[in-house]
């Protein structure tokens, strides 16, 4: 196998897929990086058996054939080239000679014989999904996926093909994000499967704003090809909770905020939330809302923001990492709290499909 | 370990709830109900708890309590456990931890992939479920395997005869708590001849009477690494501790204390502690106490300071009393003549006898052939054997020692002392000692009337020798070996 490729490009494809490879692993070969050099390109794939993404780079080849190679140091040897130009060949004991411009590296692969196979999709359930829709639904929900491992139907986002929708929900216990969108599918494919949190990840990475992707379902599997990338990753078994339990029925006080203002004035006022409390308290009056934080040995911030409120005054407080995490990956302008009682969980919207449920925290006083 | 002691816990729980306070369990959780009401608002009170039920409460351990879906039980436990705890203190006086567990089959699916976490949630499940079909008896075993002690080994399944009467009385005694006086007792007798299954009867007989008796039961084996764990750890507080609170301390082969003497002066203590509390001690050893070598004098007079029972090899009537036992529990029916025939051959070890049973059972359930006495000899060779040659007489240690060192069996008994005799003599006597239950004066006699002093001085001198002297260890062991086989 041999092959001439711009530095830029070679980085970038291996970039695309060495995420997945973790440091620990169990098999030497989950190391390495399968590179396929054909008359279109190369085609670059790692997996750790639980995931598997693979990507193309564009390259002159001028012999084909494949091989794998440590992925983590062909990385820094490519990055730390000195010339724009990389020739890279391999022979038949997978010793790849990597020369570019007057420096020359020689690395030790793997038989590609060994790599695991990434599973195949033929007679899966086919969906296509607009690239942007995906990449926003997954940024709203995936902060709130539990990282709990014992609750490992919690790891991972909830995806639901049910009724013309296609829903996303991740939940921890104590906040439960939620965005639904219209999405064209037969109706023989309704279904739901949750997305294991390494896949979410992977997915955001290559996720762009335009074009459609394609989504394949099989049994425990599901695949997303997105332009000639693909990600191919185990889905979590078993049974998602039924989270609309979580979401109040319904809710007594409305307020409408400035989405940034709220952000950024939660963000300065828990500059002084300690970390034993951590909670923001936010009152509310009159068209105003007051957020404030205290602690007792540190000190006291408080700041008002503008609102549309014409509700009963009370105070609720919430966790402010919790609070601005959708507020963050949001992009409206105005959002609505619903609130119940001091007692009860909030619930954040936004104008279209998306929700928010957060637990409030007790107040000491 | 932790999660099965957490399960066996819980079930003793269970089953005390199951018993005590089935009636009251519905008002606790009304009153605690009522307090989480309180507590909590209107919506979530009857989002999360509204269909909740209490299955369990204990004063003591932990609460219960069995929602619809997984998602009220992450729910209530990441959000809702001060406040359950708080309405268990408040409502209903309960100071308790509560666990929050799924009814119904919602939950399999999903719990079953899970990993440890909740698979802890799915045995509760089955283990509640076992209960309810006989809640004692499946308690009781799990809390015998727990201590293990073989639940089989009850009173009932004790066969009495003339050799082990006066130990299963006074075992039946302790076990019911009449025989306060006979403490400690002291079982001894040879292997086989069922000091455990004695002293496991009383255990069990005990947990059943006193379900909540704090029962320790171990071997001295046991004993002596958990000390020395305790030393290594620097933590002997809590492993005094741990015994001296016991309510009856049973401790098996006693006799493995021998040579230990940092274990053998923990045990002292630990053993005069219990004595003074008058809690009471049981002990099992394969010898009388005073014949354990290497023993601390004041343990061998505190073991002999209560009762001791021995129990002997039982005679013929009760071997096939035995042996017709066990028939009956494997459900098995061979001819009289053949059990007869077993109990001649097998005499000095009741455990030896069931194995024997075992192999013509087995043969005779196995094989369609009829069971005769031929066909018995045959099966039992090997046993036949080794019963024989087990019988080791002072005869034929001296004949033995006479053929290694080429002397004629008058010199083992002469009153010549050279040192080619009298060596030779010597280690006739140790080994008579060491493979025989005579005494050091029924040695001294069999070796010309001598004085038993003489006969402790050959131990000793053999002992000294075999730890310098290769030669003589070598020949001693080859000894051993012959006599053995």
């Amino acid at each position: 196998m041999k092959f001439q490729i711009a530095k830029e490009a070679f980085l970038d494809g291996l970039q695309q897929v060495q995420h997945v490879v973790s440091s620990r692993t169990t098999l030497p070969i989950l190391s390495n990086v399968l590179i396929e050099a054909s008359d279109s390109g190369l085609r670059l794939t790692t997996t750790d058996l639980d995931v598997g993404v693979s990507g193309t780079a564009e390259a002159e080849v001028s012999k084909t054939g494949s091989t794998t190679l440590p992925v983590k140091r062909l990385v820094n040897i490519i990055r730390e080239l000195p010339s724009a130009e990389v020739e890279v060949s391999v022979d038949s004991k997978n010793i790849a000679s990597i020369k570019s411009g007057p420096s020359f590296f020689k690395i030790i692969g793997l038989p590609d014989t060994e790599f695991p196979p990434l599973a195949d999709f033929q007679d899966a359930k086919e969906y296509q999904i607009p690239q942007n829709l995906l990449r926003d639904g997954l940024k709203k929900t995936s902060y709130a996926i539990s990282t709990d491992e014992t609750r490992y139907v919690l790891n991972g986002i909830f995806t639901s093909f049910k009724e013309g929708k296609l829903t996303l929900v991740a939940t921890d216990g104590r906040r439960l994000a939620m965005v639904d969108n219209d999405l064209e599918f037969p109706a023989s494919h309704e279904t739901d499967f949750i997305i294991p949190t390494k896949a979410v990840q992977e997915l955001q990475r290559l996720l762009n704003s335009e074009g459609d992707l394609t989504l394949r379902l099989s049994d425990n599997q599901v695949c997303f090809e997105i332009g000639s990338s693909i990600i191919v990753s185990k889905l979590i078994e078993g049974n998602y909770p039924n989270y609309r339990q979580v979401i109040p029925a319904e809710t007594k006080e409305r307020l409408t905020v400035g989405r940034e203002a709220l952000l950024e004035t939660v963000r300065r006022v828990s500059l002084l939330s300690s970390e034993k409390s951590n909670s923001v308290k936010l009152s509310f009056g009159a068209n105003e809302l007051g957020v404030a934080a205290n602690s007792p040995d540190i000190g006291e911030a408080n700041e008002s923001v503008e609102v549309k409120y014409d509700g009963k005054e009370f105070a609720i407080a919430f966790n402010p990492d919790f609070l601005q995490a959708p507020l963050r990956a949001l992009d409206d302008e105005n959002v609505h709290l619903d609130l119940i009682d001091e007692m009860s969980p909030g619930v954040l919207r936004t104008e279209d499909a998306f929700l928010y449920v957060l637990m409030p925290m007790r107040v000491t006083s | 370990m932790k999660n099965e002691q957490d399960g066996g816990r819980g079930k003793e729980k269970e089953t005390s709830a199951a018993v005590d306070s089935a009636g009251t369990s519905i008002e606790v959780w009304e009153k605690v109900k009522i307090k989480l009401n309180e507590y909590l608002s209107a919506d979530a009170f009857s989002r999360w708890f509204k269909s909740a039920e209490l299955i369990e409460d204990d004063e003591r351990g932990a609460a219960v309590i069995g929602v619809n879906s997984d998602m009220q039980q992450i729910w209530i436990e990441t959000n809702y456990m001060d406040e359950v705890r708080a309405a268990f203190a408040e409502g209903a006086g309960i100071h308790t931890q509560a666990f929050i567990r799924v009814l119904g089959e919602e939950v399999a699916p999903s719990v079953k992939k899970v990993a440890r976490g909740s698979a802890s949630v799915s045995d509760q499940v089955k283990v509640v479920k076992q209960d309810e079909e006989s809640p004692k008896t499946v308690a009781l075993e799990r809390k015998l395997k727990k201590m293990g002690i073989n639940p089989e080994f009850n009173f009932e399944s004790f066969v009495v005869g003339d050799n082990s009467q006066f130990a299963h009385a006074a075992c039946s005694a302790v076990a019911s708590g009449e025989g306060r006086s006979f403490n400690p007792l002291f079982i001894h007798g040879r292997a086989g001849l069922g000091k455990t299954h004695l002293m496991s009867s009383i255990a069990q007989q005990l947990l059943i009477s006193e379900p909540k008796a704090k029962v320790v039961f171990l071997t001295a084996e046991q004993f002596a690494n958990e000390f020395i764990d305790a030393v290594r750890k620097g933590n002997l507080d809590s492993f005094r501790k741990s015994y001296r609170t016991a309510d009856i301390m049973l401790i098996d082969d006693i006799q493995f204390l021998a040579g230990k003497e940092r274990t053998q002066d923990e045990f002292f203590h630990t053993f005069s502690g219990l004595l003074n509390t008058r809690t009471q001690l049981v002990l099992t050893c394969d010898r009388p106490a005073h014949e354990i070598q290497q023993l601390e004098p004041r343990l061998v007079s505190r073991f002999e300071s209560g009762l001791t029972v021995e129990l002997q090899t039982p005679g013929f009537e009760t071997r096939v009393a035995i042996l017709q036992r066990k028939m009956e529990q494997w459900n098995v029916v061979l001819e009289d003549e053949v059990i007869f025939h077993i109990a001649n051959l097998i005499q000095s070890n009741v455990r030896r006898l069931e194995g024997a049973l075992t192999r013509v059972a087995s043969f005779s359930f196995l094989s369609s052939e009829e069971m005769t006495i031929a066909k018995v000899d045959d099966l039992l060779r090997d046993l036949i054997r080794d019963e024989n040659s087990r019988q080791i007489t002072i005869d034929a240690i001296q004949k033995a020692v006479c053929e290694q060192y080429d002397l004629s069996l008058a010199d083992m008994s002469s009153r010549r002392r050279p040192a080619s005799i009298a060596f030779p003599r010597q280690i006739a006597m140790a080994l008579s000692r060491q493979l025989t239950n005579h005494s050091l004066v029924e040695i001294g006699e069999a070796f010309g009337r001598r004085d038993h002093g003489t006969v402790i001085h050959a131990c000793k001198r053999v002992e000294q020798e075999i730890e310098v002297n290769t030669e003589v260890k070598a020949v001693v062991e080859k000894l051993i070996a012959v006599l053995q086989r």
